[in-house]
């Protein structure tokens, strides 16, 4: 590892370099928002991942995917291969476990992870995403954006941390059954939703913010929990209203019962 | 096949504030600290931490020969907790501290008393892993008997999910 | 939720196996070997039974397939991950007050055979 590459994020702690190597993140999906982790966690020096994305480069992701390019579309490229190639040319040391499916099919590799980042389309997703870091003992970071209203598109989209011990998304607001049920609903008849780079820019690059904060506590403060509301018609990021309250609040929704694989205990 | 030991910040804050007091006549102290299992990958496993149980006082015998000596009030305690833990298949861990920087493993009085409750322990808990950890200042080290195994294996990694996190891999460059 | 013991026993006509698996804050039964309406395929297949509101259904029957049945369902969960395994559930809802354990599983497998 040279001094050099590193010297301008010294500010991050004096061991942060290694404490940024040892750890292990977990990206479920290598979209407009996963690529965008995936490039800015290889620059800043991590070196375990554990990747999972099935899809294909297609045209339509060329607003939005990083690392990939009008030859990608043709060849159809895998976007785990564009990850893969990302890190690599940055980090030849790194250690990629990476899989062309949906992590539910592969679930394993993803537990060793300390950290995960996802970028998942569906509100039901989530929570199992959620649940999934909760048994095996991760932090969660997730971001998402959508774009609503036809006469005046309004962008928005959201950055959440949720810990171990700490609020969970139903606890924080972000997970309700009013958004569970309304997507049942419409399940099969969500269509294509809009997505374009720089709101993926923005939220990608705060959840970066946080896990490198997560490892290395360069702010010197406990942070185990946040959620970000982000507009992208004003340019803002701002912690959620939802949020007040919160600090003496113990969350009821996981508990030491729900760590490690399922118990089902005979009746 | 890997095993690695996961717990959260704030256990391993509660671990370190106990082990870290002085006690009347011990020079360190000891713990349990119970666990579950999940399955990882390449037919590896995964031991979560869930709660610790600070040893009381007056369940320590006087022994200036060892760092501590508990008494049978301590093991007893274990294996009633190991039993009700049963149907939870939650196991049990040893835990105590080197006061030292850096990877550690068992000393000499270590590696002659405590590899010997953990057949006792799986006996009472068949369908959950116990074993013995042992935390530096900076670092932790585990060895777990798995269900059904004879054989302590020594642990990959040791993760603390926190603010912030700590990973402890098991390089065998003791300090 | 707590249901009684009378309720929690009449499940076990159902099944070979009965349990139950907390998740997330919510208890689900484990049906082991759940025997499924005649015409059904297959014919017995695992569940897991969610006796309380989720997802905006008063409760929900989630199964180890995908079963062919009589009538054509909507499959609105596919692969759903619960208990670190996946399901699958169709859209029906089983209403009424005060309904028991199997009542409220018996108007699940109703789903199966009653044309919408």
């Amino acid at each position: 590892m040279t001094a050099g590459r590193f010297s301008r994020q010294s500010f991050l702690g004096k061991d942060s370099q290694l404490q940024i190597a040892r750890c292990t993140i977990g990206i479920p999906g290598l979209g407009g928002g996963g690529s965008h982790t995936v490039q800015q966690f290889a620059h800043i020096g991590f070196k375990r991942y554990v990747l999972y994305d099935g899809d294909v480069t297609e045209d339509s992701n060329l607003n939005r995917l990083i690392g990939a390019e009008s030859r990608d579309a043709r060849a159809q490229t895998p976007k785990l291969h564009l990850a893969k190639m990302m890190i690599l040319g940055l980090q030849p040391d790194a250690i990629i476990r990476g899989y062309a499916c949906k992590w539910q099919d592969n679930p394993e590799p993803l537990r060793e992870c300390q950290i995960v980042v996802g970028a998942i389309d569906e509100y039901r997703g989530r929570r199992e995403l959620e649940i999934a870091c909760r048994r095996y003992l991760m932090h969660y970071i997730d971001i998402g954006m959508d774009v609503h209203g036809e006469e005046r598109p309004v962008i928005g989209g959201q950055v959440i941390l949720t810990s171990p011990g700490a609020p969970c998304m139903t606890c924080m607001g972000f997970l309700t059954e009013e958004k569970l049920g309304a997507e049942a609903a419409r399940y099969g008849n969500a269509g294509a939703r809009p997505q374009v780079v720089w709101p993926n820019g923005v939220l990608a690059s705060t959840a970066v913010g946080f896990a490198v904060e997560l490892v290395t506590g360069w702010m010197r403060t406990a942070r185990p929990y946040a959620y970000m509301v982000y507009n992208g018609n004003d340019a803002t990021l701002m912690p959620s209203k939802t949020l007040k309250g919160l600090e003496r609040h113990v969350c009821r929704h996981f508990s030491v019962e729900d760590l490690g694989d399922p118990v089902v205990m005979a009746l | 096949m890997n095993v690695a030991i996961k717990m959260t910040g704030r256990l391993y804050d509660e671990i370190r504030q106990d082990l870290e007091r002085p006690h009347p006549f011990a020079f360190e102290r000891v713990g349990f600290v119970f666990g579950k299992i999940g399955t990882a990958s390449d037919a590896g496993w995964l031991v979560l931490l869930t709660r610790y149980h600070a040893i009381p006082d007056d369940h320590y015998i006087d022994d200036p020969t060892v760092g501590a000596r508990i008494g049978p009030d301590a093991m007893t305690w274990a294996m009633q907790a190991v039993y009700h833990g049963r149907p939870a298949r939650e196991g049990i861990f040893h835990i105590h501290m080197h006061a030292c920087p850096g990877e550690t493993g068992m000393s000499r009085t270590d590696a002659r008393e405590m590899p010997p409750m953990i057949p006792g322990f799986q006996s009472v808990g068949r369908d959950a892993a116990h074993g013995i950890i042992i935390m530096s200042l900076d670092h932790g080290s585990g060895w777990v008997r798995l269900p059904g195994s004879k054989d302590l294996q020594s642990c990959s990694s040791m993760s603390v999910i926190g603010t912030p996190v700590g990973v402890f891999d098991r390089t065998g460059e003791r300090s | 939720m707590d249901y009684p013991e009378p309720q929690v026993e009449e499940l076990k006509r159902y099944c070979r196996k009965l349990g139950a698996v907390q998740e997330g804050g919510v208890t689900f039964y484990s049906l082991e070997g759940l025997c499924l309406p005649a015409g059904c395929d297959p014919p017995v297949c695992d569940a897991l039974l969610c006796p309380t509101s989720r997802d905006q259904y008063p409760s929900r029957l989630f199964l180890s397939v995908k079963v062919k049945s009589p009538y054509d369902r909507n499959w609105n969960r596919e692969n759903a991950r619960i208990g670190e395994k996946n399901w699958f559930a169709f859209s029906w809802k089983v209403e009424g007050a005060n309904l028991t354990l199997a009542q409220i599983l018996t108007g699940h497998l109703l789903g199966f055979t009653k044309p919408k």
